[in-house]
């Protein structure tokens, strides 16, 4: 059964190649079919892999296609390596995949590049695939680069609309920094442990010097902050929003930009080296997942508060990843990848149903056209604001929170730090179900589809018992989830919590409840609008960090780019071209098309090598 | 010999009996599309053949040939390019006004030619082959005899290349004057057991004149633009694939234990090094500003000859992968050029101009898809059989310690970039304004044969495939 597991990858690649070879000739329906069969059908083979793992784990299973070169140690294979983590990312990837998928079936129908839309959906599934199932660095960093790529594309899907172009070109230039960083640390790796190999590495890594363990990791992170989005490379995902919504959903919310989360997990062992690199990452999740609430708060781009609210939310992954919480932060990534795509599939229908507007304070009343969907962006919201006991993103939240105070390398002040974001969190979801859904009601179109409602539908169902898998002790302390990933991913030292577990849960609880009850008289009794201007402002413009990189960065630069343009440096290559171009005019003057010069050089020639020949 | 050596010739000797039998054919009756048929027919038996002479590996048949591996493996390639040749000469001669069917019969003979040169253990049979492929080209070249370029380019390639052959004979005599045989085995026993031997150096050199000639390795490489620009395009295809292969081969074949065994500092070492650098050097020099889409590939193959001339001084096993690899990445790389520009020219009018191709991408997206492909092979970018063969190259550089080499190969292949960058750009600009979109033939409603069609799609899945798939093909490789 496991031999099935290159068809995970191949399966949406092929629809890719398909759509972007042979899909023009085809009518708009089979292409349709094509992008979502693909998709399903790698979804499929995830779930038999699920299953026949569930029968029979076999710890670990390789599967090697070919091995693309072979120079000493530097073999890298076309080779994939499933283990529970790579399952559950896996899962994720394909199952939501192919949720989004068919929604997109029904929000992308009238658009004309439908092929090119799906052609690139199904290429980003593929690497995507490809970056969680890699056994090696250089296939990690092919999918890595896929799915940037991928990104880029899709933002800029609308590409007639000049801003489109720039928030992709930005997301494309910001991740390329981090990227550099990726595969600097990358070659580090192999010069230091002598492989490329995941699992080798991990298990040489103990034999890193402090230093080099250091670097690495610091390296690795610099590629994690770009790609998820993090301080101080998380400029880039608010623009991002104006790919198509069922890319912001896939992409930008549910599985690439998790993507630095998923790499921390997986290299672990390189990080539990570095203790310096690992309470970096807790510090950065922890600020940015604070800014992000706040700015969150702020936003009146509905999708624009559902990007804060993805930033904000993976910096609690972060901060639990940097506290050495593994698997709770591959839980939250879990639980989050259901909410956030439910959130941003439902803020989709609303958005069409309004004919494109985006503005939160311009929505209202829409729980009467839109009943359906009010109730899955309501079960959405709750998960996001953690409502106590029945949601995923109430587990999934509070198991982090309990760590990040309890673990050895928790401390109070990050607990502190994630209650008042989670809290913050509250608002915001509310502030926006009451936005959208209360008040005066504005003019709507209904939209009924089973191409909607059974994605959102489904999507609901597993934001709400998608957290039973990982129960907190004075629950039951059913945690079948944590079970499965301790093989991979350890647990965490930790103090012994005892009754202080009891007294975190309720304060996760009171953070949920206290923050909607917040949102519901600002928002829904008294519909208050942030003003346009102080702290409002900043905090929309996401705490001015677009106008400091443009002062501290482009503009310095592009200076001294114009101030270079006659350089030195620059006067060196030119005299190179130049030298090279008078080398060959004077060679191409020796093609003078002669015959008998050709003969005379040719006796010249072996007369030349007798001569040599002689000498020696 | 006998009977039961036979099997392992069949390749060859297929080929060469459907000469005989398309020479029958033509006396009862002339068909353009029938010749190529049977021609194609032949080219295709004697892949298929391949298999019953691969089962019958590395045994000597006569004196003058011996079947292995790399016998095998060469003669797949260059059976290989001889279909596609046929394939794309269909296409391209439909216009032509005169008889057609005697450009099967001759590329067939060349063909054969190649092939014994390719497997040949004997001066006799290189010389032979040798001739058979050198008169076949001089008519094929000019076989448009109505055109006074392709004319003037057959007998600039027939003055020189006699020449060069009278180089080969005369060193042929000078080491039979030496070594009183004509067996490469022989050669190397001499060459090992007296290393400063001056009469039998002097002999070798002059045969490396000739072959050097073929290859068109500096300095012997002036014929290589006039004729890659004055030969129809199939033919210039042939030259570049066929010819080249077929001599690199030989070159393999005679020298490569030589250079082996002598030590790195060798007379014979330097005078390879030497034409190694001057190739990839005046090669890519040359290259540079040319306008000329066949100049430039003349100039282009120039280096690549000096890039396998690289693998070659290096030797070792590193080599024996490498030389073989790089050539079935050039060769698929140079037809799938030719093949794009072949479909888009007739005899009368050729596509030759990089500027006749500005904006082919806006007109022939598939044409174009294949030209870059083609022409990032040849510049060396991963993903693509160029790169691996040009990494396997590099490879065996270092594990021999030529840094000379590998450094002057890294260093031209950079200006190498920039030529077949410029053309690609070229492909994708478009088309200047007030100026005629595009010249007439690509105006003409340009319909693709099946068969063509097919032979692209087939070289632009070897290209990808032997770029990131080389397992099965290294596998074939391991020469015994």
């Amino acid at each position: 059964m496991f031999s099935l597991l290159w068809l995970a990858p191949t399966l949406p690649l092929a629809g890719f190649l398909i759509l972007a070879t042979v899909g023009a000739r085809l009518p708009r329906r089979v292409n349709t079919a094509l992008g979502v069969g693909s998709v399903g059908l790698a979804a499929l083979v995830s779930l038999l892999l699920a299953a026949a793992w569930a029968a029979a784990p076999p710890g670990a299973y390789t599967q090697t296609l070919w091995t693309w070169l072979h120079v000493g140690t530097f073999a890298p294979g076309i080779t994939f390596y499933l283990d529970p983590l790579a399952l559950v990312m896996l899962l994720v990837v394909t199952g939501v995949g192919f949720l989004i998928h068919v929604y997109a079936a029904w929000y992308m129908q009238d658009d004309p590049s439908i092929r090119r839309f799906f052609a690139y959906m199904n290429l980003f599934v593929a690497m995507m695939v490809v970056l969680v199932l890699a056994d090696n660095l250089p296939l990690l960093y092919l999918g890595w680069e896929g799915v940037g790529l991928c990104s880029y594309l899709l933002i800029g899907f609308w590409y007639r609309e000049p801003g489109n172009v720039k928030a992709a070109m930005k997301a494309f230039l910001i991740t390329r920094i981090g990227d550099t960083a990726l595969i600097i640390g990358l070659f580090l790796l192999f010069a230091q442990l002598g492989t490329v190999q995941i699992q080798a590495l991990l298990a040489a890594a103990p034999g890193l010097t402090p230093a080099a363990a250091t670097w690495a990791a610091a390296l690795l992170l610099g590629g994690a902050v770009g790609k998820s989005a993090q301080l101080p490379l998380q400029t880039w995902l608010p623009d991002a929003m104006a790919g198509p919504t069922p890319v912001s959903a896939l992409i930008h919310a549910a599985t690439m930009v998790t993507a630095g989360v998923y790499l921390i997990a997986r290299m672990h062992g390189i990080f539990t080296q570095a203790p310096g690199v690992m309470t970096a990452v807790a510090v950065i999740g922890a600020v940015t997942m604070l800014m992000a609430a706040c700015s969150a708060l702020a936003q009146r781009d509905l999708k624009r508060v559902l990007a804060y609210s993805t930033m904000s939310q993976v910096g609690m992954m972060f901060m639990a990843l940097g506290v050495g919480a593994w698997t709770a932060a591959i839980f939250h990534f879990m639980t989050h990848a259901f909410f956030k795509a439910l959130l941003f599939l439902g803020a989709g229908v609303v958005i069409h149903a309004l004919g494109g507007e985006q503005d939160v304070t311009k929505m209202g009343g829409l729980r009467k056209t839109l009943p359906g969907v009010y109730w899955a962006l309501l079960i959405g919201a709750l998960s996001l604001a953690g409502f106590p006991f029945v949601t995923a993103g109430f587990y999934s939240k509070d198991a982090i929170l309990y760590l990040s105070w309890t673990a050895a390398r928790g401390a109070p002040w990050l607990w502190a730090l994630g209650w008042f974001t989670a809290f913050l969190t509250a608002v915001y979801a509310f502030r926006m179900i009451f936005l959208v859904f209360h008040g005066p009601a504005v003019q709507a179109h209904p939209v009924r589809d089973a191409r909607v409602s059974v994605p959102l539908g489904i999507l609901a169902v597993l934001s709400v018992i998608g957290g039973f898998v990982l129960l907190p002790r004075v629950l039951g302390g059913f945690a079948p989830f944590a079970a499965f990933l301790r093989p991979v991913l350890p647990e965490p030292p930790q103090r012994d919590g005892g009754i202080f577990e009891v007294v975190l849960l309720a304060a996760s609880a009171v953070a949920s409840l206290g923050g909607i009850g917040v949102a519901y008289l600002l928002f829904a009794r008294r519909r208050t609008t942030s003003p346009d201007a102080g702290l409002a402002r900043f905090w929309r413009q996401g705490w001015g960090f677009d106008a400091l990189y443009d002062r501290l960065v482009v503009h310095p630069y592009l200076w001294l780019a114009q101030e270079c343009r006659h350089d030195v440096v620059d006067a060196f290559y030119h005299g190179l071209a130049d030298v090279c171009l008078m080398l060959n005019g004077w060679l191409s003057a020796l093609q003078n098309g002669r015959v008998r010069w050709y003969a005379g050089a040719l006796v010249a020639g072996a007369v030349l090598l007798l001569a040599l020949l002689v000498w020696r | 010999m006998t009977w039961a050596d036979l099997p392992a010739l069949y390749p060859m000797l297929i080929p060469a009996a459907t000469a005989v039998l398309l020479l029958l054919t033509l006396t009862v009756r002339r068909d353009a599309r029938l010749a190529a048929g049977v021609a194609m027919a032949g080219f295709i038996a004697g892949l298929l053949a391949l298999a019953a002479s691969a089962a019958e590996l590395s045994h000597p048949v006569t004196m003058l040939l011996t079947v292995d591996r790399f016998a095998v493996v060469f003669w797949g390639i260059l059976l290989f390019a001889g279909l596609l040749v046929s394939v794309f000469a269909v296409g391209y001669f439909r216009t032509l006004r005169e008889p057609r069917e005697e450009f099967y019969l001759l590329w067939l003979l060349a063909v054969v030619g190649a092939m014994v040169m390719a497997a040949s253990a004997h001066f006799a049979a290189f010389f032979l082959g040798l001739e058979l492929l050198s008169v076949s080209l001089y008519v094929l070249i000019a076989y448009p005899r109505m055109q006074s370029r392709a004319v003037e380019a057959g007998v600039k390639y027939l003055i020189l290349a006699g020449a060069s052959s009278a180089f080969v004979l005369f060193g042929m005599a000078l080491t039979y004057a030496a070594t009183g045989t004509l067996t490469f085995a022989e050669l190397f026993t001499h060459l090992t057991l007296f290393p400063g031997d001056v009469l039998l150096l002097g002999g070798v050199v002059m045969i490396l004149v000739g072959v050097g000639f073929k290859l068109a390795l500096v300095p012997f490489h002036f014929w290589t633009p006039d004729v890659y620009e004055g030969a129809p395009l199939p033919v210039t295809a042939a030259v570049a694939t066929v010819s080249k292969g077929a001599a690199f081969a030989l070159l393999t074949r005679l020298l490569l234990g030589v250079i082996q065994a002598q030590p790195g500092h060798s007379t014979l070492a330097v005078i390879f090094t030497l034409l190694a650098l001057a190739s990839m050097i005046v090669g890519n020099l040359l290259a540079l500003a040319q306008g000329n889409l066949k100049r430039l590939l003349a100039y282009s193959s120039i280096a690549n000859m000096g890039y396998a001339l690289t693998a070659f001084i290096a030797g070792g096993d590193a080599a024996r992968v490498a030389i073989p690899y790089f050539f079935a990445g050039y060769i698929v790389a140079v037809l799938a050029a030719f093949g794009v520009m072949t479909q888009l020219s007739t005899p009368e009018h050729e596509l030759q101009e990089v500027e006749d191709y500005r904006g082919l991408a806006w007109r022939y997206p598939w044409s174009a898809a294949l030209l870059t492909v083609a022409l990032l092979s040849l510049a060396g970018i991963p993903l693509t059989a160029g790169f691996l063969g040009k990494f396997f190259v590099l490879t065996a550089g270092m594990a021999a310690g030529r840094w000379t080499l590998v450094v002057t190969l890294v260093l031209t292949s950079g200006l190498g970039l920039y030529y077949y960058l410029r053309v690609i750009t070229a492909l994708y600009q478009a088309p200047l304004e007030g100026e005629q979109p595009t010249p007439p033939p690509l105006h003409l409603p340009h319909r693709l044969s099946v068969l063509t069609g097919l032979a692209l799609a087939v070289l632009a899945a070897l290209l990808l495939l032997l770029g990131v798939y080389p397992s099965p093909v290294l596998h074939l490789l391991a020469w015994p």
